[in-house]
């Protein structure tokens, strides 16, 4: 970066300026002298800008969620919003093309996609159960209250909420008994052995 | 980088010693590497996220390989063993400066790119495979580098013009911009779903992924083209030039930057660790399954 920035000192300051690698290499220092304020003051004032701009931004973030409307979860919206049934899988191999892998229906509504993402990230951190462990939960989940549900899900939902990488859609053993619940028909990559379980068990 | 020869500036350029920069180049090297190589190798990966991961991660190394070149060569020129005004030395230079620029613009697009196949991820998911095909997202990976490379080369050779420093500092503005308005949007929606459920206790962590992505990519980045901009602006004031002497820290930001990607970006990936894990403990890939 040296002739980089040599050459946009020599532009600001004198046009035949013979070129040499050092920085800085000033014939015409800059005075000091009768300084106001503190010589660092830009330094001082950009981090301290930036600094108040990040935290800012961060609870605005944080408010943001927290004054959403605590609305009951309506249990219609719930049916509608899930479709047990509809274990609609890609188990095709990983060498499968993209585009066969959406040739079903799915729902419209872009929020159940979004709390499958987010959930992913979820899923990647969790403890391995064993597979017989997840089975019998599946089933369970399947006969408990839907609201029931829906509100404990949610609620580890949100606390692993997780902006980077909601696509990111592994086929780890461990998932839970969220994608069930979830519509897990939205995969947008390849799911191959995970999947096969659980459509069994529908 | 050498030491400024300014005899009467209080505010005496500040120095990096050599290790933390070759220390800060080969590990940033070495973790985008790995990235890059796990990528092409598995193919799972072979999907247009993890395409314009895979992009990001090559403009890392890219820039963490000519950084630490460019160590060596300060660092052999300062010993006398290589002419600091020699034209061969001052080729390279030129052929190092512009690979740095392309790979700094570089990574900006693939952040972009990044933010963009994520809305397109969540807001168009059931065209989502039609919109974005490995084609496509070939071609946009195309377009990005060979616009990276064109401008790199056109930045170092008329660097001298303000005009193309107005536009590399404005392309940074703007990016930035384009990235904090999707990810802010796709934060906005994600919460008006969230009004139908009860405010959660864990929503805390959402905002700081986000407050992380995003602040790590402001902090490593404004002072840079904030130097930038003060070069144009303000180069004979002295409240500038105290600001111009901490030029090297500001480079080592932009450094970290490129070590602390791989982190937020490509080591959240389950597959991606996987594949790590294969690839460093396995002697022989078609060994272990």
């Amino acid at each position: 970066m040296s002739a980089f920035h040599n050459r946009s000192q020599t532009s600001a300051r004198r046009s035949d300026y013979v070129w040499q690698y050092e920085y800085y290499d000033d014939e015409e220092p800059v005075s000091f002298e009768g300084l106001k304020a503190h010589r660092y003051s830009i330094v001082i004032g950009f981090w301290v800008g930036l600094a108040v701009f990040v935290i800012f931004m961060f609870f605005v973030l944080t408010l943001l969620t927290k004054t959403g409307a605590p609305h009951q979860e309506n249990p219609d919206s719930a049916e509608k919003r899930h479709r047990p049934g509809s274990c609609l899988v890609d188990i095709d191999g990983p060498q499968d093309e993209n585009d066969k892998a959406f040739s079903r229906p799915l729902l419209s509504e872009s929020r159940s996609y979004f709390h499958f993402y987010i959930n992913e990230e979820d899923r990647g951190q969790r403890k391995l159960k064993p597979e017989e462990k997840t089975a019998v939960k599946q089933q369970e989940s399947f006969n408990r209250p839907r609201e029931e549900n829906k509100a404990e899900r949610e609620n580890d939902l949100f606390s692993h909420f997780n902006i980077p990488n909601f696509v990111n859609l592994e086929q780890s053993s461990n998932l839970g008994e969220e994608d069930l619940l979830y519509e897990p028909s939205v995969i947008l990559e390849r799911q191959a052995h995970s999947q096969d379980t659980h459509c069994d068990i529908h | 980088m050498n030491v400024s020869t300014v005899n009467q500036s209080d505010c005496p350029d500040v120095t990096v010693p050599f290790p933390i920069f070759f220390a800060i180049g080969v590990v940033s090297l070495a973790e985008n590497l790995l990235v890059v190589v796990a990528v092409i190798r598995n193919r799972n990966l072979h999907s247009p996220m993890y395409c314009f991961i895979c992009s990001l991660a090559a403009f890392n190394t890219i820039a963490s390989l000519t950084k630490t070149c460019e160590n060596l060569m300060i660092v052999l020129a300062e010993n006398g063993h290589l002419q600091k005004k020699g034209s061969s030395e001052t080729k390279l230079d030129d052929v190092i400066d512009s690979l740095l620029c392309m790979s700094f613009v570089g990574s900006i697009f693939s952040f972009m790119a990044i933010a963009v196949d994520r809305y397109i991820t969540i807001f168009h998911a059931l065209q989502y495979h039609n919109i974005m095909t490995m084609q496509r997202a070939g071609v946009i990976l195309a377009v990005i580098w060979t616009t990276c490379g064109v401008w790199a080369v056109l930045m170092v050779q008329f660097f001298a013009s303000k005009f193309i420093m107005i536009c590399f500092v404005a392309f940074f503005f703007i990016s930035l911009a384009f990235i904090c308005f999707l990810y802010a949007y796709m934060f906005m929606l994600a919460r008006s779903h969230a009004r139908e459920i009860a405010a959660l206790p864990g929503s805390m962590r959402g905002a700081l992924t986000l407050t992380i992505l995003f602040g790590v990519f402001v902090v490593c980045w404004a002072p840079f083209f904030l130097h930038l901009t003060i070069i144009m602006v303000c180069p004979l004031n002295p409240y500038c030039e105290c600001y111009r002497s901490l030029f090297q820290l500001h480079v080592v930001l932009m450094m970290s930057h490129a070590l602390i990607d791989p982190a937020i970006y490509a080591f959240r990936s389950n597959e991606l660790r996987h594949t790590f894990r294969k690839m460093l403990l396995c002697s022989e890939w078609r060994q272990c399954s």
